[in-house]
């Protein structure tokens, strides 16, 4: 540095001797470098800080012109060097994230200056035009907007209010989201918040009373109910992005009775403070074709964290089944959180960092997305390592003086989660959902760290019901029942695996407990019922559902295994109006629309049938009983185009079953294709050789092709594999005498 | 940290008003007979800090008004108009003694650079003497580092030892919030 100096010194004597020869680089350089708002300030101030400081914006004041730049000079140069502004967490080269906020050092050093130098304005004509703020949806209008039942008035003093609202999803159809835009109503207060979805109302359900004017708490836990839908997508709403757009292929799912849950942080601004906010949801033209899934690593049992501990450490860790693309990254900790870091161990042993926080400030926390998708291979350990500060130096500590904390939801208990959105990649095509496979490995993973943890085995076990392992998957139902003896739903479920597991005594003894357990929920007794039908008890499935009608509310499901039941039962007519009845209630309903297009083929009635199948096959396009169906009733119909068509759809979507290459043949044969008739009999009779009818019915397009040698083999093979074949041994008869 | 004797300024300034209220009328005495202390609270309509200390400032008023401590809002921003300051005042519900510090005199003898920033003085017979000067409390530690709630209340207790003539501590700490304006801007 000394050094340097002099340099300088001896520039600036000579450049006094030698004026036209040794011109002062620096002082030009200085000169032509002067820094103005207009020429270096503005862009920078609108391409990083406008977002939130304009007119009506989350920003306490606006940024957009010159005058309110200037007024606010002295902080620009505080919070700038001090990287409190713009808000962003991450440490630079861990992790390249999209949308980040981070200024360069370049800039942090022209904002210096500036300040320095007086904030000079410059020539105004150099300024760029400030950007243009809607104070309205960003997007335009949505296609749905949800609305906070009751406002709800947030102090004007004292600490951060985190408040949980729910807004039922109103629409009797699905749709897929594309983009959500929060409008908090009073941007200013509103710090972040988190939306998310409740697949079963649980959240509601459980707080009948009160759900409409908010429930208190940092954290909650919703039900996802009983299909396998993990969370996808990080729904994160903070004060600079406004709007929440997914990537293409990847929108998000709402059913009728789903609830949105919009999870708000708020600061008390001084005056009492009406919020009020409203959701924006962008339908998708189409539904989801790519199927990312929400990860976490956590390490909540961990936290028992003794005051003033500095240096407090946890960790976790989880190994993955699966290639994945890491698509963002949410670390979450509360106020005592310090040091929040996660990466990756590739099986290579490359460490990967996903995520370095040196200062975690959780009213500064994101979601923070990738610029491009981070790969990590089928074996890659992803790792998690929080440091806590529990001394009365840590300025955020809600205690004083500091107190043990421990794990919870509340803002003075602590949470160590690090989520992570992943998309399977590279998944084989006949291999099961990979998502079941990283769920599966999750909570295998959390059952290792913590035996009891009730939500880790349950998912567990229907992670593994879900991939077809019943067996597996009725132990830990069992499993989980030794400690919860009075768990309803988890005795259901253990019925359904050892029903799909053949054990249809084992599922009818479970079932029987899980509804002794808890009477008025009806899954246990659906079920009961729908295994009865399966066992052609018909009598005891209609006296089940019978029983179910007058403990369950109208449903479309229990009134059409009814018509199943009477249907067994010999009762077409009956049957037929339970049929009706559950479509009054659900026109949609499968079960209902299937038998009623059986009924009406067996009734004569095709025309009606290819109606009525038709509608079921638009409900379960692989459903390949409902195609058969169908093509019968083309067939019937004298539609011989559209039977083919159907058959060969099925054959498409499963090519080894030999009962719709029968069927083809005989369609074929109807339409005169004796040839292909052949083919198709001979590829059912490859699949399924010991079929008597099969060789029969190949004899018969055998003979009418003139082929009496083939035929008379055909219908002796009939006869040797069932003896007492009437139709193969008069149709051997028949045949000419060779 | 004991603060014994510190700046000296007439109580009433006999050149000049300090600043006037909303009405646009000068205010000449900061301590009228029978106060036993005054506070300045340096205050910015727009400032979200500022803001959220009402509560507090209001807190505070209510409990030692009635023992002869006199509260008034200083606005020293060139932005803070009467009609703004009114606007603001009926915003968040307001009811306190409003002075625009139009020449920024109060700002000068309190050497305020902040808003919040808060000034206690005592009158004596020869003019008001500060004892106190900075933050309120120390729930801002900087922009950006803040407690969920103020552990340390100064102003409180530089209050309670005004009143019981003890030392007055110095503020833990320095003010945090938005820098004041100075009036001399081209």
């Amino acid at each position: 540095m000394k050094i340097l100096h002099w340099i300088w010194i001896l520039i600036g004597l000579g450049a006094c001797a030698l004026p036209g020869l040794l011109h002062p680089r620096p002082r030009v350089h200085a000169a032509e470098s002067r820094v103005t708002w207009s020429r270096q300030i503005a862009p920078i101030v609108y391409r990083h800080c406008a977002a939130c400081h304009h007119p009506g914006g989350a920003g306490p004041f606006s940024l957009l012109r010159y005058q309110d730049a200037r007024r606010r000079a002295p902080q620009m140069l505080d919070v700038t060097q001090s990287r409190f502004m713009p808000p962003w967490l991450p440490a630079p080269g861990y992790g390249d994230f999209a949308d980040s906020r981070r200024l360069s050092d370049e800039d942090v050093d022209l904002i210096k200056r500036w300040v320095e130098s007086g904030a000079p304005e410059g020539n105004p004509a150099e300024a760029p035009a400030p950007p243009h703020y809607d104070a309205t949806w960003q997007m335009g209008k949505p296609d749905l907007i949800l609305s906070v039942e009751r406002p709800f008035t947030l102090r004007a003093s004292g600490t951060d209010v985190f408040r949980n609202f729910v807004l039922p999803y109103p629409l009797a159809q699905t749709h897929f989201i594309r983009a959500m835009e929060v409008l908090p109503s009073t941007p200013q207060i509103v710090h972040h918040a988190n939306v998310l979805i409740d697949r079963t109302a649980s959240f509601r359900h459980q707080h009948r009373t009160n759900w409409r004017d908010g429930v208190p708490g940092m954290e909650l836990e919703v039900d996802s109910g009983n299909t396998f839908a993990p969370d996808s997508h990080f729904l994160f709403w903070k004060p600079d992005t406004p709007v929440l757009v997914e990537a293409p292929g990847m929108p998000w799912r709402l059913d009728p009775g789903n609830d949105l849950i919009l999870n708000m942080h708020l600061k008390p601004s001084g005056k009492p403070e009406i919020i009020s906010a409203k959701i924006g949801l962008y339908f998708a033209e189409e539904p989801a074709t790519k199927h990312p899934m929400l990860l976490q690593l956590d390490a909540d049992s961990e936290l028992d964290i003794p005051p003033g501990d500095r240096n407090f450490v946890v960790q976790d860790e989880l190994k993955l089944p699966v290639d994945v693309e890491v698509l963002g990254v949410y670390p979450h900790a509360h106020y005592l959180g310090r040091v929040l870091e996660g990466w990756a161990m590739l099986p290579n042993g490359e460490k990967k960092w996903l995520i370095r926080i040196p200062n975690w400030d959780i009213d500064r926390q994101s979601v923070y997305r990738y610029r491009a998708p981070v790969l990590l291979p089928r074996g890659t350990v992803l790792h998690m390592r929080y440091v806590y500060d529990n001394s009365d130096d840590n300025i955020h500590n809600p205690h004083d003086p500091p107190v043990r904390v421990r794990a919870g939801n509340q803002s003075t208990d602590e949470m160590a989660h690090l989520w992570l959105q992943v998309l399977p990649v590279h998944v084989p095509r006949d291999g099961p959902d990979p998502r079941l496979l990283l769920e599966q490995a999750w909570m295998q993973h959390r059952l290792e760290r913590r035996p009891g943890d009730y939500i880790a085995l349950y998912n567990l076990a229907s992670a593994s019901a879900a991939l077809g392992r019943y067996a597996e998957a009725a132990t830990l139902y069992r499993r989980l029942l030794s400690a919860h003896p009075n768990d309803a739903r988890a005795m259901n479920s253990l019925g359904a695996a050892l029903e799909r597991a053949g054990d249809n005594q084992g599922a009818e003894q479970a079932f029987t407990q899980a509804i002794a357990l808890s009477p008025d929920t009806c899954d246990a007794g659906y079920n009961l019922a729908a295994l009865e039908v399966k066992s052609s008890r018909f009598a005891d499935a209609e006296h089940q559902f019978r029983d179910l009608l007058l403990h369950c509310a109208a449903d479309a499901g229990i009134r059409s295994g009814l018509g199943v039941a009477l249907q067994g039962e010999g009762n077409a007519a009956a049957a037929r109006e339970e049929f009706q009845r559950a479509l009054d209630l659900d026109p949609e309903n499968f079960t209902a629309l299937y038998h009623l297009g059986e009924l009406a083929i067996e009734s004569g009635q095709p025309e009606q049938a290819v109606d009525l199948l038709q509608a079921a096959a638009k409900d379960r396009p692989d459903d390949l009983d409902t195609r058969e169906h169908l093509a019968m009733a083309f067939a019937q119909s004298g539609r011989a185009a559209d039977a083919l068509s159907q058959l060969r759809d099925a054959i498409r979507l499963s090519p080894a079953d030999a009962s719709l290459h029968a069927l083809l043949s005989q369609v074929l044969a109807g339409s005169g294709e004796l040839q292909q008739a052949i083919e198709e009999q001979n590829q059912a009779l490859h699949l399924q050789p010991n079929d008597p009818d099969g060789w029969n019915n190949l004899g018969v397009l055998e003979a009418r092709t003139g082929k009496t040698a083939a035929a008379r083999s055909d219908f002796e093979h009939a006869l040797r594999l069932a003896p007492d074949h009437a139709q193969a041994r008069a149709n051997l008869a028949h045949l000419p005498p060779a | 940290m004991l603060l014994l004797l510190c700046w000296l300024v007439p109580a009433a300034w006999a050149a000049q008003p300090f600043g006037t209220d909303l009405k646009g009328r000068p205010v000449d005495n900061l301590a009228p007979s029978g106060s036993r202390a005054v506070v300045l609270f340096f205050a910015a309509s727009d400032c979200p800090i500022s803001n959220r200390y009402i509560p507090e400032i209001e807190r505070l008023a209510r409990e030692f008004s009635p023992e002869g401590v006199r509260f008034w809002w200083v606005y020293p921003n060139p932005e803070d108009t009467s009609q703004v300051v009114r606007s603001h005042d009926a915003q968040f519900d307001i009811h306190a003694e409003d002075v625009l510090d139009t020449d920024q005199l109060l700002t000068r003898m309190a050497h305020a650079t902040i808003t919040p920033e808060v000034a206690v003085f005592v009158p004596s017979s020869d003019g008001l003497r500060e004892m106190y000067r900075g933050r309120i409390d120390n729930r801002y530690v900087s922009l950006g580092q803040e407690r969920p709630s103020a552990t340390r209340h100064d102003l409180e207790d530089a209050i309670r030892a005004v009143l019981a003539n003890r030392p007055v501590a110095k503020p833990g700490g320095p003010a945090v919030g938005c820098s004041i304006v100075p009036r001399n801007l081209p």
